[in-house]
């Protein structure tokens, strides 16, 4: 299946896009996601402990598996104020 | 956006801060209060470690944010019922020192039903949840302030 991925703020400087199309296994979870994103934007590896995944604009752990078409998003903490 | 007797506004905007539109868009016949909470860009900073802002540049996943500002907004209403009217207002961009960057603002009757309270509230939760992100740029160079918060299944 084929989801968006967006990417903020300092996560967006390590990956070098703002957005990417990903191709992920039919019910990958979150986990299964993060681990591809290292892989295919190694910058965010040494940031791999910080980064927040929301699905579909809720915030999204490790075990959630993945709607088909889901807007992803990969962001830091959050820093507004 | 919000029933009439409990008048509830968020935005993310590129915009100046207009509070007194605000309170007149939060205020209701029978209302006698308002708390109303902003922070701004701060030039010079002494606590911890001191150093000179030049400008902080903000960005947001704005569909998200908003949706988690209306969340902070519920959250409000379940424990301070008499809250009356609620303002949450986050802008993003360049913004120099001086600049109201954020504003919460909670009306009721009376002062004495949790108005103070429900603003420390919101702004709270804000800085939690709402996806938003300042870059901060100094003389000496620039970098991505990151908050501490790592949310859980409650957020």
């Amino acid at each position: 299946m084929e989801v968006k991925v967006l990417f903020f703020a300092s996560m967006r400087d390590r990956a070098g896009l703002r957005e990417a199309k990903l191709e992920l296994p039919q019910s990958a979870s979150v986990k299964d996601l993060k681990l591809k994103l290292v892989k295919q934007f190694p910058g965010l590896q040494e940031a791999m402990s910080s980064i927040l995944v929301a699905v579909n604009r809720e915030f999204a752990f490790d075990d959630l598996l993945i709607p088909d078409g889901a807007e992803i998003a990969v962001f830091p903490p959050v820093s507004g104020g | 956006m919000s029933d009439l007797s409990h008048p509830t506004f968020y935005s993310i905007t590129t915009e100046a801060i207009d509070l007194n539109e605000l309170i007149e868009r939060i205020s209701l016949p029978t209302s006698g209060a308002a708390c109303f909470f902003t922070g701004m860009v701060r030039g010079i900073t002494t606590r911890d470690e001191a150093r000179t802002t030049s400008f902080l540049e903000y960005e947001a996943y704005q569909p998200m944010a908003e949706q988690k500002m209306r969340q902070v907004a519920d959250e409000i209403r379940l424990r301070w019922p008499s809250v009356q009217g609620i303002a949450i207002i986050q802008r993003i961009g360049r913004l120099d020192p001086g600049t109201p960057t954020v504003l919460i603002a909670c009306s009721a009757a009376h002062r004495d039903t949790g108005v103070f309270e429900a603003a420390r509230y919101g702004i709270d939760r804000l800085k939690e949840i709402v996806p938003v992100w300042k870059r901060e740029v100094s003389p000496d160079g620039q970098e991505w302030i990151e908050g501490s918060y790592i949310p859980g299944h409650q957020d």
